[in-house]
């Protein structure tokens, strides 16, 4: 670069001192608006101006933008510098450019034909200061200006090391920028070869751009893996007086190391032996290294070696095949989790989550769980102890399981209130994936309500009680700890909610016991019942009506309970029902109904844990996705025992947990014929592959059981047909002839609503798909057939709607219809989606009619009846009477005949 | 009331900080100069709140004052306060700049001392100031000197002392006016009012009682018969000859206030101007008129854009009054668009530049006779820029002196009684002056 000695402004240090020294804001606008005046007559001036002053005016006006002034001329003076052959001139241009010169400016193109000239030159520091430019504005506009001469000069032949460089960073920069326009060309496949250039700094700029381009299409770079491991094999072997200029602090070129190996984490391990067991002799030197003694005290020495480590360390990982080297790195890590450096301790913690899921170093991380589990306790930093915690997560298996998951129990009555949540998930997780006695995953989840009862969302204790059903050995050891646990004076609502459900079915199992007794069973639930909020209550008193079919003994107390104003009149009408159903349902019917009806509960259908998608949610990244698969098969839960009463016919049962508004309506279930397999599901948690009946509402008790004896065999119709509509869907299209907003189809899974609106021979349709379960659909898709020729006179047109439907929301998509001539059928539309897995397929006629499109025409009285009378011809008259069945209201043909379009 | 007072220097250093009541805090000033003067964004609002403190500052050339209060004061107040303090201080050493400010720091607390007290504004009369703080050394009093101070301070009277002699009983009066304008170019008047002022200068003996008359329709009427004062305009002082007539009818203003030495009972009452003057120059009254105002000029601009690269403006000026008349200081100042590159200026009388600094073109006349004619016409070269927004052609505006007042206002008599001295009325020699002013004196264009 020349030296700019003696090439000093004088004008412009002048004006800057004078700036400087003005006294007042007003003095410095007074100075500037005359310096403008100035720049603006000379530019103006009929005297062309030399190269020096117009640098001279141009760097002025670039400082006077500094200073906060909007400067609106001097573009065009900039633009021309850029064609100057003195590089001080050239530079000014290029800054003013860089600096003041929008992306979408006119003068763009100028810009952009300078640089290319520039490009083209043979000057390396007008080429470098060019490249320099683009790298700072990044438009789109120059990224499609300069997609050939830029890759041209990074893989010529006679290019020099520093510009190839800088146009490996500009190509970066574009790239990211606007990466679709840069077409592919002949360079692509010679710009890895530039990993072998001799220059270090061409090697670590096209290290960075190769990444780039290797994670949009890797399969078109592969040839990049054995040249970036011969590369790294010889920077690794290499002793740092070799690489000069690129060895700081002792350690070769660590970027380029950290860059490679980030490069070679896009691949797949190599399976060239040759280039494998190189790779393998660099990671091993690496490692080495590690272990060697500090060259040097100074913590950039280290920095930078445990970055190439730590990078090395990922990429063992991502490759995942050799054992040696995992067990070495996990040794490693081992080292430093009890280094005196936090930032070493949090990033040992986090990369040994990643080894605990690799097979061949599970074992090896597992040494290392004493260390872990006191940073867990020790660590000052809430964030390492957070990475501990998902450590013992990962690292927990069926060995280790009982120590870890007390640890973490122990640990959670002192943890952080923002790690809680996570944490006792993770234990509920871990204790039900790995228990092998389930009184302790019953003492574990207790402890859990006991401890962090704040914390413990819905799912964890649903999951409870899920497995109590489930396993009837445990029932009897559940319903005594819980009994236990209610006794503490105070105690967590989840507690009592948990206590409740399982005292109501299980109460007898522990009835024996004088002091657990079934009037003190209900004293000690009733005790609590006071303190509860109105949810819990609502479960309470399912509770306390299974008591009075457990224990008839204690009919009465309960009796007075549901009869007390309290609960009979409780302002909260859902207390209040069932106060008043279940005293009714107490008294009128006799033992053996009452027994039916409160028959213990069918065990749950196996699924997945809702914990675990619970967790995934809050956390997509913390569950290792490979090690849940692996284990979820290893401990799956034996299968679900079948409850003795499964061949008695309708087994219905009322599910404790029913709550909200719509549980009373369908609260007693519609048993399907095969028995309680198909119970509805109040826990809210979806069993796709069985959708339930539609709930019959029912108003009073007796009505109950009308539908409930007419319903038991009627099939469940889930409105899952293949082959035609689904089921329901006609009479709903019907209602649409006269209608033009409404809801098209409705299951148990999605809801559809039609809006639609007309005019002439155009018509909008809007379908909104509701998502009614808690999961995602997906894979959602939407597809609209003409049967027939009906193609020919109804042109339909649809955008295109996400493949995603979230839980409980609700996506939008809009049809445009023509109606060319005059049709009978309605289009036909599929909706198919993925459903926790399962394929979904729902037909529905489209709401369009013919009618839609008929425009009622605006006529006085005389018209009508000119037109009327000259309808006389015989044919022209059809008369039809047929017998009404229902009376006529005028305001209801009225509407009808309105929504028909005809009025 | 005023928690505190601070005084600034350009760079928001504080020169002067007196704080009155506890709940002003230390940092308080710093919270003005961070907040208000090195803002960002210039502070255009005088009142400005920071942290539930209310801050009144006032700008004289490169000083700020600023005052400062917790409490809900009246911020007319404050302000009559703060700008009679620059006053005062102009008074005791000229200019109000951070050289005089530093010389004179004890002086300027000792005011501080005297004018506020408690926060509560005392006396800011600069003659009774200047009895007893002085900028000589301290000299000591008898007892009846210091007894007559408070007594005058504390009294019924507390602008003047008794015991004045003059050998010659003479009194001056300025009626200075300023006037306000926006015209549109069609030559409508948008908006005009006049703000005036009188002052009186006094130097007479013992304790005279003076008789003021203006031809304002209120005070007319209610007099009724009375007939006017002389019709004499001009220049320079003229001798006032009461109880001539006059033909020039009255004017209507819309409000005015006095000196504290008027005595409002009798304005209520009798409707007439009444007052024992203090010795040497105050401000007697002050008023704003709106109707029939007499513009003393007349600006008719003419700009044609010819294409994207210049533009014409021809701008003439027409003087509006008696052609006996004299106008001075005449200025107009005529915007010119930011992407100026050259001008070329013609006028016929005057001077006239285009500054840059300015963006304007100056015209200067130093005198113009009434019912005069002057133009200007300037060629002015323009820039392309990449800038679309269109020029937004700020207004014309114009700065001048002439001797008459705008509204019409006349003094009619100013009679002064001193029972207890032997000189009446014919003996005082009294002088009337009209100045009128331009204030924003504004055409668009």
């Amino acid at each position: 670069m020349p030296t700019v000695k003696g090439d000093g402004m004088r004008g412009l240090a002048v004006f800057i001192s004078d700036i400087r020294n003005c006294k007042s804001k007003e003095a410095e606008i007074k100075r500037i608006n005359k310096e403008l005046a100035n720049i603006r007559s000379k530019f103006k001036g009929d005297k062309t101006l030399d190269g020096y002053q117009k640098k001279k005016y141009v760097c002025k006006l670039l400082f006077i933008f500094l200073l906060g002034h909007d400067i609106d001329f001097g573009h065009m003076e900039a633009v021309n510098l850029l064609s100057s052959n003195r590089y001080t001139e050239k530079q000014i241009g290029y800054l003013f450019i860089s600096v003041l010169i929008g992306a979408n400016n006119d003068l763009m193109k100028l810009v952009i034909q300078a640089i290319r000239n520039d490009l083209a030159g043979r000057n390396p520091i007008h080429i470098t200061l060019a490249l320099q430019c683009v790298a700072n504005i990044g438009s789109r506009e120059m990224a499609e200006g300069l997609s050939v001469d830029i890759p041209k000069l990074l893989v010529s032949g006679d290019t020099i090391d520093s510009v190839k460089q800088s146009a490996a960073l500009t190509l970066l920069r574009l790239l990211r920028s606007s990466p679709d326009s840069i077409p592919m060309g002949e360079w692509m496949s010679r710009i890895i070869h530039l990993l072998n250039d001799q220059h270090m700094g061409v090697v670590t700029a096209a290290a960075s751009l190769i990444e780039n381009l290797v994670k949009k299409n890797p399969e078109e770079y592969k040839g990049c893996v054995s040249l970036a491991v011969s590369r790294l094999s010889r920077i690794v072997t290499s002793s740092y007086t070799d690489l000069q200029d690129y060895t700081y602090y002792f350690v070769p070129a660590p970027w380029l190391s950290v860059k490679l190996l980030r490069l070679l984490q896009n691949y797949p391990p190599p399976e060239d032996p040759a280039v494998k067991t190189r790779l393998s002799e660099c990671l091993e030197t690496i490692l080495n290294k590690a272990q060697e003694p500090p060259k040097s005290k100074k913590v950039q020495h280290s920095n930078a070696k445990n970055a190439v480590l730590f990078e090395a360390i990922n990429l063992i990982i991502h490759m995942d095949s050799d054992p040696n080297l995992l067990v070495r790195a996990c040794n490693q890590l081992g080292q430093f989790l009890q280094h005196r450096e936090t930032n070493l301790r949090y990033l040992a913690l986090e990369s040994m989550c990643l080894l605990a899921t690799s097979e061949f170093s599970h074992e090896a991380v597992k040494k290392h769980q004493e260390t872990v589990i006191t940073a867990l306790k020790t660590e000052r930093d809430v964030s390492v102890r957070q990475r501990a915690v998902d450590l013992l997560y990962a690292m927990c298996d069926r060995t280790n399981a009982e120590e870890i998951v007390g640890e973490m129990l122990e640990y959670l009555e002192s943890a952080d209130y923002s790690i809680r949540e996570e944490m006792v998930l993770k234990v509920a997780i871990l204790a039900e994936k790995y228990a092998v006695d389930y009184t302790w995953y019953v003492d574990v989840i207790l402890n859990l309500i006991r401890i962090a009862g704040d914390y413990v969302s819905e799912e964890v204790w649903y999951r409870v009680i899920q497995i109590v059903i489930n396993r009837d050995d445990v029932q009897g050891y559940a319903a005594k700890t819980v009994f236990e646990a209610l006794q503490a004076p105070a105690c967590h609502e989840n507690m009592v909610k948990v206590g409740g459900y399982i005292l109501g079915e299980f109460g007898n199992l522990i009835a024996g016991d004088p002091r657990s007794g079934s009037a003190v069973q209900f004293q000690l639930l009733h005790s609590k019942y006071h303190l509860c909020s109105p949810a819990t209550r609502g479960l309470l008193l399912s509770a306390y009506i299974k008591f009075i079919n457990l224990f008839p003994e204690i009919k009465h107390i309960i009796q007075d309970v549901l009869r007390s104003d309290n609960n009979m009149r409780n302002a909260d009408v859902e207390l209040q029902q069932r106060s008043i159903e279940y005293l009714q349902l107490s008294s009128i019917t006799t033992a053996d109904v009452l027994a039916t009806v409160l028959e213990e509960m069918p065990p749950f259908p196996e699924r997945e844990s809702s914990i675990l998608a619970k967790l995934k949610k809050k956390k997509p990244s913390s569950v290792p996705e490979g090690s849940e698969q692996k284990e979820t098969t290893a401990s799956k839960i034996p299968a679900v025992q079948m409850s003795n009463n499964v061949d008695i016919a309708p087994p219905t049962s009322i599910n404790l947990m029913s709550q909200g508004e719509s549980s009373t309506d369908d609260f007693v279930d519609q048993g399907s014929p095969q028995g309680g397999s198909a119970s509805v599901d109040l826990l809210g948690l979806g069993s796709p592959t069985q959708p339930t009946a539609p709930s019959v509402g029912s108003g009073g008790l007796l009505d109950m059981f009308d539908t409930l004896t007419s319903h038991s065999s009627a099939p469940a119709t889930n409105g899952i047909d293949l082959g035609g509509l689904s089921g329901g869907a006609e009479e709903a299209f019907r209602k649409f002839i006269c209608k033009n907003n409404g809801v098209l189809f409705e299951n148990d899974l999605l809801q559809i609503g039609v809006k639609s609106e007309y005019r002439e021979d155009l018509g909008r349709l809007w379908v909104f798909y509701g998502n009614k379960t808690t999961f995602q659909l997906n894979a959602f898709l939407v597809d609209v057939s003409t049967p027939g020729n009906l193609s020919e006179s109804l042109s339909i047109q649809q955008k295109p709607v996400g493949g995603e439907v979230e839980a409980g929301a609700q996506v939008k998509q809009q049809f445009n219809m023509a109606c060319v001539q005059e049709f009978a059928e309605a289009p036909v539309m599929t909706i198919q989606f993925l459903y926790s897995g399962a394929q979904q397929k729902i037909s529905l006629k489209l709401p369009v009619v013919l009618n839609k499109y008929i425009t009622p025409a605006e006529m006085d009285a005389n018209t009508f009846f000119t037109r009327w009378k000259a309808l006389n011809s015989p044919s022209q008259e059809c008369q039809q009477i047929i017998k009404a069945t229902s009376p006529i209201d005028h305001e209801q043909v009225k509407a009808k005949a309105s929504g028909y379009c005809v009025l | 009331m005023i928690g505190g007072l601070f005084i600034y220097n350009h760079k928001g250093e504080v020169l002067i900080s007196r704080v009155y009541r506890d709940d002003i805090g230390r940092n308080a000033v710093d919270a003005f100069r961070v907040n208000v003067i090195h803002a960002r964004q210039q502070v255009r609002s005088p009142v400005t709140n920071i942290a539930r403190t209310s801050f009144f500052h006032i700008k004289r050339s490169n000083i700020w004052l600023a005052a400062v209060t917790k409490q809900n004061v009246n911020a007319a107040m404050v302000f009559e306060f703060l700008h009679k303090m620059t006053d005062v201080m102009a008074a005791y050493f000229g200019k109000v700049t951070e050289e005089n400010i530093k010389n004179n720091f004890v002086l300027i607390y000792e005011i501080l001392d005297e004018i506020l007290d408690f926060g509560y504004p005392q006396n800011t009369d600069t003659g009774i100031l200047k009895t007893f703080i002085t900028q000589q050394g301290v000299k000591s009093q008898s007892k009846e000197e210091t007894s007559q101070i408070t007594s005058q301070v504390t009294g019924q009277i507390g602008w003047r002392r008794e015991g004045i002699k003059y050998r010659r009983n003479e009194l001056f009066l300025d009626v200075l006016e300023s006037v306000n304008l926006l015209m549109s170019p069609q030559g409508q008047v948008l908006s005009a009012h006049v703000a005036g002022r009188i002052v009186m200068k006094s130097y007479l003996s013992g304790m005279p009682e003076c008789k003021f008359g203006i031809n304002d329709k209120v005070l007319m009427e209610s007099k009724g018969g009375k007939s006017g004062q002389d019709d004499t305009r001009g220049g320079g002082y003229v001798k006032n000859t009461s109880g001539s007539s006059s033909t020039k009818t009255s004017i209507a203003i819309d409000d005015c206030q006095f000196h504290q030495c008027v005595k409002l009972s009798k304005f209520e009452t009798e409707h007439s101007i009444s007052f024992i003057p203090p010795d040497g120059e105050f401000e007697l009254m002050r008023y704003r008129t709106t109707k029939d105002i007499s513009l003393p000029f007349r600006t008719i601009p003419l700009v044609r854009e010819v294409g994207r690269q210049k533009m014409e403006v021809k701008v003439v000026v027409k003087s509006n009054f008696k052609p006996s008349l004299l106008a001075q200081k005449v200025e107009v100042r005529i915007p010119t668009p930011l992407n100026t590159s050259g001008v070329q200026v013609i006028c016929m009388k005057g001077k006239a530049k285009y500054k840059a600094s300015e963006n304007a073109i100056v015209w200067k006349i130093k005198r113009m006779g009434g019912m005069k004619e002057c133009q200007l016409s300037a060629e002015i070269e323009l820039l392309n820029t990449n800038d679309k927004r269109k020029w937004t052609r700020p207004p014309i505006s114009m700065n001048f002196e002439v001797p008459f007042a705008p509204s019409g206002f006349k003094v009619r008599y100013l009679k002064v009684f001193e029972p207890k001295l032997n000189y009446s009325d014919h003996d005082v020699i009294k002088w009337v002056r009209y100045i009128g002013r331009s204030g924003l004196y504004e055409t668009r264009c």
